[in-house]
């Protein structure tokens, strides 16, 4: 018998949407989880509509590429959540799950009359887990906050960008994605103490204090001094040089930087060696740490003098070879083409009957003895209606299609949302 | 949130042993910790982890119990002195992890087989041992060795490529984020793998590589470039769109993030309802054609005004804005107060300081929040519970293995 994914057995009832939760709900995927994603055909996940396609496409909502990346291995059912048939299908299907999870803002499942409460009386052993912006309590609960919003609001941004300038955003929405990790091991978590004890619980997730976990040293360093840290740019505290240095362009859109971080006397005086200028090893202006930290900017000259001529994964890997940490500044087209990445099997082909087929990203955490794969496509819109319906709860094809004709299931969202 | 710290946590019982240095594998055990684990640190005799160099120190004055980034990253372990590097710490080790549920360790690839200590042999006494590495590039592949310290690991996971502005150099973010990213990471997947572990009775090799945790989550760029071929990455600095942007005000900077939704509850909060009936902006996409306009009006509207007091009133309509917080405005935060985020924890040499709490809070579970532990403070009481008697540990001490 083939060795199980970790999370085999377990049944998620994934309500959440657009980003943050469903990464939770992808990785619960990829670790084996049965998770059961479920859309309206009035209230469907937004990113369906953002697939960059033109509108005329045919069932554009199936062909998503953001969509379908952040959604596979899982599988989706349509149900109007308020519909009281609609509601009393979602509460059989809670009967049958290990776990729910949700990220509407705070007052939705309440306003539902689909709080924890509700779900403990038809399961008394549910895990529930609510991942909103600023949790389910506290005076900002009903504020607001999409995507950009969380790291500000999670002191990340206060901390970024341009030394001595104004703070800037990271290039994604970092407060979703790292809510979502978070939230797969909050599941972990309480599936722990529900083996131990027969006992469930509800997870309250503000997807703000989820990325405030990362700012640990800052804020300790804060009650220390009082001093409020800024942007540094890519310096480090300490160690120099510590940056980012131009290369040789391949062409006009190119974009080419490598990045050198030498954190010990013995890096530093490789770097020099490499870049052939032996001389700065000995020169006393960057003899210890501390000179090197203070005289820093005179470096940048000429490292970027030696990087200007070379292409940036040589650079990269001319400096690796002599044990400078360095890494070429990558983009999406070089995370897909990297050796590195085509070494350990990353990227997976995925065949979709609406999408076709292509390459996406394979899980993120190699299982050593038993990889996980992307098994299942992202579901289509109410692909799985018959399994979560007829075979899970029983009902007839009659009742399945006397639900579609009320509304309450379906195959097609109503596209005039979202827009 | 209950303050009893016998009250049964979620992990309690499960027993942990860090291999950590810095912040990644440290960050992971400390969340394990932090929710009832028992996390033993393993530390090298007389130094320690790194981290305990770092700072920032009170009064800028180095001490090793009193580094800022060592006391965030450690709370509630418990530490232990042991030269892995020797085949008498070696020894110790395996007797440790005979009776381990986790191993989270970040050490370059190769360094546990070298010690005769990789999962593979440990897992031979102890069938469902997880062992989670967590490391720049994972554990195989042509860079599998390469160093690859917070800055190199945001240049090579595609974040950095992102982050900054178009005509300039690409930033990483502030702090060691792409570490905590890594160890966020290593603590999740360690949670589902030792949960794994005792539901289907057998352990795991869990390797976690930054380079991958960040290639998973470029939000749109990484999908439109797989699917459709188009190039999206390039960083656009603090604007994506006019209602997507961070904006300089009076004593801050203010963010807005208006989907479409939200457009009306954004002009009742920045008191311009009269755009509501200007065809520029009726629509998203009209709002994207006329960007500059668009953006030109919230630059200077924002110029006037008080970051909290905005807030306050988006708060009261609805409208999709925050403010940037500071550590300071983290400090005060009334949302973070209500909820007890922060938590102040005491120390014997650095008296209460201010820390941030749990990234999530559980009804039956909650965490706790106890004090990082000094160097070797636990290390005898570890050993005798290991069956180890005094004469063994006074050699142990002798052979300076502790």
């Amino acid at each position: 018998m083939s060795k199980q994914l970790p999370l085999e057995g377990i049944r998620v009832a994934d309500l959440t949407m657009v980003w943050a939760g469903p990464y939770a709900t992808r990785l619960l995927g990829d670790m084996g989880a049965e998770v059961i994603k479920i859309e309206s055909v009035q209230v469907w996940d937004q990113l369906r509509g953002l697939g960059s396609l033109p509108p005329e496409t045919e069932r554009r909502y199936n062909k998503s590429a953001y969509f379908n990346h952040n959604n596979r291995n899982k599988y989706g059912a349509t149900l109007n959540l308020r519909h009281p048939r609609g509601k009393e299908l979602f509460l059989e299907l809670v009967k049958q799950c290990d776990v729910v999870m949700e990220n509407y803002r705070a007052e939705v499942m309440d306003r539902l009359g689909l709080h924890y409460e509700a779900l403990r009386t038809v399961n008394p052993d549910i895990i529930m887990v609510s991942m909103p912006g600023h949790g389910k309590t506290g005076p900002e609960r009903d504020y607001v906050a999409y995507g950009t919003n969380v790291e500000q609001l999670a002191g990340v941004v206060s901390l970024t960008g341009y030394e001595g300038e104004q703070p800037q955003k990271t290039g994604i929405s970092f407060g979703d994605p790292m809510a979502g990790t978070a939230a797969a091991g909050a599941v972990a978590l309480a599936l722990h103490y529900r083996n131990r004890t027969g006992r469930g619980q509800y997870i309250d997730l503000a997807q703000r204090e989820a990325l405030s976990a990362f700012v640990g040293e800052q804020m300790v360093g804060y009650s220390m001094s009082q001093e409020t840290p800024g942007p540094r740019g890519n310096k480090h505290p300490f160690h120099a040089p510590h940056g980012v240095y131009p290369c040789q362009s391949r062409d006009e859109e190119d974009d080419p930087w490598v990045a050198i971080a030498c954190e010990s006397d013995a890096q530093f005086v490789a770097l020099c060696a490499v870049i052939g200028e032996a001389d700065l090893a000995t020169d006393p202006r960057f003899a210890t740490e501390a000179d090197r930290y203070r005289n820093q900017e005179t470096l940048a000259a000429p490292i970027a003098a030696w990087t200007q001529g070379r292409d940036k994964m040589a650079a990269m890997e001319e400096l690796q070879a002599a044990g400078v940490p360095a890494g070429a500044v990558l983009s999406v087209q070089d995370l897909t083409a990297s050796p590195q990445l085509r070494a350990r099997g990353f990227w997976e082909s995925v065949s979709d009957p609406d999408a076709g087929t292509w390459e996406m990203e394979g899980p993120a955490w190699v299982l050593t003895s038993n990889p996980a794969h992307v098994r299942l496509p992202a579901p289509n819109f109410g692909e799985h209606n018959q399994y979560v319906f007829g075979e899970l709860l029983g009902q007839s094809a009659a009742e399945l299609a006397a639900l579609e004709a009320a509304g309450v299931i379906g195959t097609e969202p109503d596209m005039g949302r979202h827009t | 949130m209950t303050s009893d710290t016998s009250a049964e946590m979620a992990l309690t019982g499960l027993r942990v042993l860090e291999v950590g240095t810095n912040v990644s594998a440290p960050f992971a055990a400390k969340l394990l910790a932090d929710y009832g684990a028992d996390v033993v640190k393993i530390e090298q005799p007389a130094t320690g982890d790194p981290a305990r160099r770092h700072g920032p120190f009170p009064d800028q004055e180095p001490h090793p119990e009193r580094s800022a980034l060592f006391l965030a990253l450690n709370t509630s372990k418990r530490s232990l002195t042991l030269d892995l590097d020797t085949p008498s710490g070696q020894a110790v080790f395996r007797a440790l992890a005979a009776t381990a549920d986790a191993i989270v360790e970040n050490t370059k690839p190769g360094t546990m087989e070298a010690r005769g200590l990789s999962w593979g042999s440990l897992v031979e006494s102890n069938p469902k041992l997880v062992m989670t590495s967590v490391t720049p590039f994972g554990q195989t592949g042509p860079y599998a060795t390469y160093e690859g310290p917070n800055l190199v690991e945001f240049a090579t996971g595609g974040q950095m490529h992102m982050t900054g502005s178009p005509d300039r150099e690409p930033l990483k973010n502030g702090g060691y984020m792409s570490d905590h990213q890594a160890g966020l990471n290593a603590f999740s997947a360690t949670a589902i793998a030792t949960l794994g572990a005792s539901l289907h009775g057998e352990g795991e090799h869990v390797d976690v590589g930054a380079m991958q945790c960040q290639a998973s989550v470029l939000e749109g760029a990484m999908p439109y470039w797989c699917y459709l071929g188009t190039d999206s990455s390039m960083r656009r600095g603090n604007i994506m769109a006019s209602f997507i942007g961070i904006y300089p005000c009076a004593d801050g900077q203010i963010g807005i993030h208006a989907m479409a939704s939200n457009w009306l509850p954004l002009l009742e909060t920045i008191g311009m309802p009269e755009l509501g009936d200007d065809p520029r902006f009726a629509t998203q996409a009209a709002r994207i054609e006329n960007n500059d306009e668009l953006m030109g009006i919230f630059y200077a509207w924002a110029a006037g005004q008080n970051k909290k007091e905005v807030y306050a009133r988006a708060g009261e309509t609805r409208g999709p804005i925050a403010y940037v917080h500071d550590m300071q405005d983290l400090m005060d935060s009334p949302q973070l107060q209500s909820r007890g985020f922060l938590q102040t924890i005491d120390h014997p040499e650095t008296g209460p300081l201010t820390y941030v709490g749990p990234p999530f809070q559980m009804s039956e579970t909650p965490a706790r929040f106890g004090r990082a532990p000094l160097l070797g403070e636990h290390t005898v009481t570890i050993l005798t519970e290991a069956g180890f008697d005094q004469t063994r540990i006074d050699e142990l001490r002798g052979e300076g293995v502790i």
